[in-house]
């Protein structure tokens, strides 16, 4: 049975004619004799029938598993086929998204920098009338060059604030006002809350303690969030659309808040949400929340989602408040 | 007096962007008021004089696109130029379709400005000026009797007075009698002038 299991059918049936041949030795009256008395050969037919019938049955199992075991090889192959294919549309689709955010980004900072631009250019136009007037209206030019200057030097932040927004700051984690951090963003995404017709608010407390973290990252993660809360606005018509930042210090921690008043969470898709590669979005990649989770747990804080009782969704996550001396 | 200077109303939520306009349109001696929001110029009094809208496209709450049909659907008929730093073909062509004087794209020059702003307070002074020769022929017709209204609807569509007096059951000399009262009240020296007022009257008479 053993050897139909290992060996299949041909060396079965070996073992079973061996056994046999032994058994009439040494168990099958006369012992130590080939021959088979009469009364002993009922039984010995028997035992040939079951060792046959054993090793056949035992040798037709093996042959299953064996097909089983090819079929699985298969199915395993097929397997990783499809997921490297659905790798390739990730990454298709990453790509994707990436270039259409930077595409609306493009489009946040053009505006950002073409509105200063436009009143130094009209101050500039202006600046001439007053001057070809006779006599010249100084006071008038002066006024007018010194919004100028102050256009000029805004459009100048916006372009420093874009460039610290994107440069990859040293990894090492620098004392951060989230007030001006979530300032920025909010003047940041200003233009694309209008053009989707949601307002968004702040709800900031002053002089808050500075927490300890990566700019970018801390930037990554509160853009997510707000993104993502406007994306959930985007079907609300029964009320306001509206986005709300707030921030405040709880004992020994901060905790941000972006509260949307969009479609909300059932339980279904709260308990997903931070998993990787789920999204709600018909052109989501599903990374956004998981990465922002794990950016947030890097800087010993949490992040969860909960629902807004009066409709939406909150999602807030927690930063330590360190002292200062403690840091080295 | 200040009152009936040309007023350029700017409607712009970026402060910089309205005050320079502001700016530049007191340097060449035209008066600006300046405001945030559509609604905020919505609920502004504004001074009966003539008037022209320069109006951002992209607004917080009601934008400026939909700012151009609130004001179409309230009879407002101020001109309008449009400025915008995402121009693109569909909104121009819809803005023009919808009676837009000119479509602006920031940053612009001067001369761009001006000239739209001097053709959108010309169109409104003639606009006013029709609107108010047509209050006046309206207070004229408000004097006629409603007799004189059939004689003088039926007179502007070249009918004699045998005719009109067939169509009304009235003698010939009856006919005449309302007729020169209808010239006397409306103040028109000849027929041909009946006629014109008629003409300008028309949208509101025929109702």
């Amino acid at each position: 049975m053993a050897s139909a299991w290992f060996g299949g059918t041909g060396s079965g049936f070996f073992a079973v004619l061996i056994s046999t041949a032994l058994i009439d030795y040494f168990f099958v009256p006369p012992f130590h004799s080939f021959s088979i008395s009469t009364s002993a050969e009922a039984y010995f037919i028997a035992f040939v029938v079951c060792a046959l019938v054993a090793s056949w049955v035992s040798s037709g199992k093996k042959k299953g598993e064996e097909a089983l075991k090819e079929a699985l090889d298969l199915l395993e192959v097929r397997v990783s086929e499809r997921t490297a294919e659905l790798l390739k549309t990730q990454a298709e689709l990453t790509r994707l998204s990436q270039v259409l955010s930077m595409g609306e980004l493009t489009a946040s900072i053009a505006h950002e920098i073409n509105q200063p631009l436009t009143a130094v250019v009209t101050h500039g136009h202006a600046c001439i009338e007053w001057l070809s007037a006779s006599p010249p209206n100084l006071e008038k030019t002066r006024q007018t060059v010194e919004r100028m200057i102050e256009d000029g030097t805004r459009a100048g932040a916006v372009l420093s604030r874009i460039r610290a927004l994107f440069k990859k700051e040293s990894p090492a984690k620098d004392w951060l006002d989230t007030n001006e951090l979530i300032h920025e963003l909010t003047t940041f995404l200003r233009d694309e809350a209008i053009r989707r017709r949601i307002l968004i608010r702040t709800d900031l407390v002053p002089s808050l303690p500075k927490v300890k973290a990566d700019r970018v990252q801390l930037q990554q993660v509160v853009l997510n969030l707000m993104m993502n809360g406007m994306d959930a606005t985007a079907e609300t018509t029964d009320r306001p659309r509206e986005l709300l930042i707030s921030v405040r210090g709880k004992e020994s921690e901060l905790v941000v808040r972006v509260e949307d008043s969009g479609v909300g969470l059932d339980p279904e898709t709260a308990a997903k949400i931070f998993d990787p590669f789920f999204t709600t979005k018909p052109h989501g990649i599903g990374m956004g929340l998981s990465i922002s989770r794990s950016i947030i747990e890097a800087h010993e804080g949490r992040l969860w989602a909960s629902p807004r009782p009066s409709g939406g969704a909150i999602f807030q996550f927690t930063l330590p408040i360190q002292s200062r001396d403690s840091d080295g | 007096m200040a009152d009936n200077r040309p007023t350029i109303f700017v409607v712009d939520d970026d402060a910089s962007v309205r005050d320079a306009i502001s700016n530049l349109l007191e340097s060449v001696g035209l008066r600006a008021l300046v405001f945030g929001s559509t609604e905020e110029f919505w609920k502004s009094a504004r001074p009966d004089a003539p008037g022209c809208l320069v109006l951002d496209v992209r607004l917080p709450g009601v934008n400026g696109l939909e700012f151009q049909e609130v004001l179409a659907k309230n009879a407002v008929s101020i001109p309008i130029i449009f400025i915008t730093a995402h121009g693109d073909v569909p909104m121009t062509s819809r803005a023009m379709k919808a009676g837009a004087i000119e479509f602006l794209m920031k940053p612009f020059q001067k001369e761009e400005l001006l000239a739209a702003v001097h053709n959108g307070l010309d169109r409104d002074r003639i606009r006013r000026h029709e609107r108010a020769e047509v209050s006046v022929l309206q207070s004229r017709v408000e004097q006629l009797t409603a007799r004189e209204r059939e004689v003088m609807n039926l007179v502007v569509t070249g009918l004699i007075n045998k005719e009109i007096g067939a169509q009304l059951g009235l003698s010939e000399v009856t006919v005449k009698i309302h007729r020169s009262r209808v010239m006397q009240k409306m103040e028109a020296a000849s027929l041909a002038e009946l006629v014109r007022m008629s003409e300008k009257l028309k949208p509101r008479v025929r109702i």
